[in-house]
């Protein structure tokens, strides 16, 4: 059975208004799809999270990845061998510079699992090449770099899914489902942690890099740097250079159920505490405390769990105060408390919101029906906004007013500075 | 000929300026007032009559200087009452003196008699005296203390009393490694008074070479106290960071690093006034000139572009 033409697809999809309830009758027509008809996909950026992109796409049937890219050519070796371990057919190309799989006309999507200073360039370039993109958090290096993304992405008319692939779980719908019923009254105050933080990785001297690693690559748009082993894979998130630690790793994965259930407007104050290690290189949070003032709810985020039950048991979580109960939740756990009484669901509140078909898949539906997918750039964009926020607050280590009609800080030049960084030659954010 | 000797005389001058500031003790006490000082107390434990810092009014207000110390000298002359008990409160925070900080006692001896742990000279509670001072009440004596990094030595009279490295004293962990310089107000009842005159300090952290080698030390305690040292410091000291940046060392440069990254920050808030600012931006400048470094410079201009923004 071959695919209707794609404008059928998006028109039956409209028409219909099943959205993405609707896909799991239409995959089934999906067996035996036609090499042509296939979503093109390249991966670019092959460690860790690269791994699990190339592992989650081979499974589609819709799908076939062509190119692979990376600038450590041992990670790019391993990744072809893993993509043939789950696709025997599979012969990509292999670049170290993504720039070649932008050229290429004949791919459709791109999955960018870089570090992430690299995020924001490489889906701008790949939005202007035409091609559609899925992206791991956090969003951006910088805020202003969530502005020129979502920006391009509207010029070009591409689809965007953030990588928080957490948020296509039940868990996360069920929870916004109960937040937005009321039933727990209105919500004043959410408490959202993850514990850890970044540790200091010692004193190494830096090195020549290895002949397998192109060094001045990888550091692309981010100022030059000597090279030592932990800058680079695995740990880059410790340095402000190319991340913000554990906090920005792991913001989005969390922020994300509360701007699901409550979607946050009119952040106005951002008071950020904390330390960074004193025992190696790194330095990015040991521990970051913050106070979020947004209209009408105050959040705050913690290294240790809050004072609520059943948070000492989650690693990572977040706390919903409302004026007749709370909902305390992790990634697939959900903890309902109403006068006293503790539940893990509310019969009462009906399902109201679609549930995903998976991350992935709801990102490669979007690139068929061209509407946007759950984490699209729009909201992911406003959902990453107070994480860079508060990493300039720690970093100044003061207390910052934030206008959020003008996205700048009141009477604080440095903060607006910190917004953006400027990009190491060749490299340039577009300005449109 | 004029000229070189009027060379040599500048020269001698400048020799002789430099000899007498690396024992120039900078006095902490007018005589007259209590300026430099703080008294968070609701009641004034302190006043000054005929010169002299006098400690009488019962379980008033600590004194403590209103700028912190690190490493350093403290010296000044005291004197007790018959049973007058007082003492000096070092690297403490005045909101939470004794938690953060010590004391290092001065008391009478008399009723009742304390011991080693407790008398003059010790450090209160956590270091005894290993050579009991002279502690006859109603004379005065002088007391010198200095605190360099993890070594705590107190002299009476000028005889060391006690000696501590911090690191062996375990009720000590944890306590701050900077912080005001404090008095205690008149610990003892109503009618007893403690006296101090000649109040001076030498803050080892006034020289950029003493705070330099806090970054190389083993110790991560001594390496964070000298970021905070360099940070109070600003203007004076970012030249001497900035080399550091270059230096093939990577603790020299992660700590040069996250230190002028702090001051940079520190003096970009918008309360700090135009001169301030204007002393960081110059060094800055100067320091961008006098980099041999790609990577420093890049870094030194970064930070100057964050401090000039507007």
């Amino acid at each position: 059975m071959s695919l209707k033409p794609k404008t059928n697809r998006r028109n039956f999809l409209k028409t219909t208004g099943m959205g993405i309830m609707g896909f799991p009758l239409i995959l089934n027509g999906f067996s035996g799809v036609a090499p042509s008809d296939k979503i093109r996909v390249a991966h670019i950026g092959t460690g860790n999270m690269g791994g699990s992109h190339i592992r989650w796409f081979s499974a589609f049937p819709d799908a076939e990845t062509v190119a692979l890219c990376d600038v450590d050519e041992l990670r790019l070796a391993n990744a072809r061998k893993l993509l043939v371990a789950n696709n025997s057919s599979a012969n990509p190309e292999l670049y170290s510079d993504f720039r070649r799989i932008i050229e290429r006309k004949d791919i459709d999507v791109i999955t960018c699992a870089t570090p992430d200073h690299w995020h924001a360039l490489v889906a701008i370039m790949a939005f202007e090449s035409g091609k559609d993109v899925y992206g791991e958090k956090p969003l951006s290096f910088t805020a202003k770099e969530g502005k020129v993304m979502l920006q391009s992405l509207k010029k070009h008319d591409r689809i965007f899914q953030l990588g928080t692939q957490i948020h296509a779980g039940d868990n996360y719908h069920r929870v916004a489902e109960i937040i937005q019923s009321g039933a727990l009254g209105k919500i004043h105050t959410v408490r959202l942690w993850k514990t850890g933080g970044t540790s200091g990785l010692g004193f190494p001297p830096n090195e020549t890099p290895p002949a397998t690693l192109d060094w001045d690559m990888w550091l692309g748009p981010a100022p030059y740097a000597e090279y030592t082993p932990v800058k680079c894979h695995g740990t880059y998130r410790s340095f402000f250079d190319y991340s913000g630690g554990v906090f920005a790793d792991f913001w989005c994965h969390i922020a994300d159920i509360m701007y699901m259930s409550l979607h946050p407007k009119g952040l106005s104050s951002i008071d950020a505490r904390g330390d960074i290690p004193n025992d190696g290189i790194a330095d990015t949070p040991k521990w970051i405390d913050v106070d979020f003032k947004f209209k009408d709810l105050d959040v705050y985020w913690t290294t240790t769990p809050p004072d609520v039950p059943g948070a000492d048991k989650m690693g990572i979580g977040a706390h919903f105060e409302g004026e007749k109960g709370t909902l305390t939740c992790d990634y697939d756990k959900r903890i309902i408390s109403i006068g006293g009484e503790t539940t893990h669901d509310l019969s009462e509140v009906a399902q109201s919101i679609p549930r995903s078909p998976g991350h992935q898949r709801n990102f490669l539906d979007a690139v068929k029906s061209r509407i946007q997918p759950e984490s699209n750039l729009e909201y992911a964009r406003e959902m990453t906004l107070p994480m860079h926020l508060a990493l300039i607050s720690f970093r100044l280590k003061r207390k910052l007013q934030w206008d959020s009609h003008k996205e700048e800080f009141i009477n604080d030049p440095a903060a607006n500075f910190l917004l953006s960084r400027e990009y190491r030659s060749p490299w340039s954010l577009p300005v449109y | 000929m004029k000229r070189v000797s009027i060379f040599f005389a500048f020269l001698l001058i400048s020799l002789a300026g430099f000899s007498q500031n690396t024992d120039r003790f900078t006095s902490l006490f007018n005589g007259k007032d209590l300026s430099g000082w703080m008294m968070p107390g609701k009641v004034p434990g302190f006043e000054v009559l005929d010169g002299v810092l006098v400690a009488a009014p019962h379980n008033g207000s600590e004194l403590y200087t209103e700028t912190q110390y690190g490493n350093f000298i403290f010296k000044f002359e005291y004197l007790l009452s018959e049973v007058g008990n007082s003492g000096v409160l070092i690297r403490c925070n005045p909101e939470n003196p004794w938690g953060t900080g010590v004391e290092v006692q001065l008391l009478a001896p008399w009723t009742p008699y304390r011991d080693d742990l407790h008398c003059t000279g010790s450090i209160y509670g956590h270091v005894a005296v290993s050579n009991r001072p002279d502690e006859t009440t109603g004379i005065w004596h002088t007391m010198e203390i200095k605190c360099n990094r993890k070594n705590i030595t107190v002299s009476v009279d000028g005889k060391i009393t006690t000696v501590a490295d911090v690191d062996t004293v375990k009720s000590m962990q944890g306590k701050n490694m900077a912080g005001a310089i404090g008095f205690q107000s008149n610990h003892s009842k109503e009618g007893e008074f403690a006296k101090f005159r000649n109040v001076s300090v030498l803050n080892l952290d006034d020289d950029p070479d003493y705070v330099k080698k806090g970054f190389y030390s083993a110790d991560a305690d001594i390496r964070k106290q000298a970021g905070e040292a360099a940070v109070l410091k600003g203007a004076s000291i970012i030249e001497t960071l900035a080399q550091m940046l270059s230096e093939n060392n990577p603790k020299a440069q992660a700590g040069a690093k996250q230190a002028l990254f702090d001051i940079a920050a520190r003096k970009s808030a918008v309360n700090i006034s135009k001169d301030e600012k204007k002393a960081v931006e110059k060094a800055f400048k100067k320091s961008v000139k006098n980099s041999s470094s790609e990577i420093s410079k890049n870094y030194l201009n970064w930070l100057l572009e964050m401090l000039s923004a507007d």
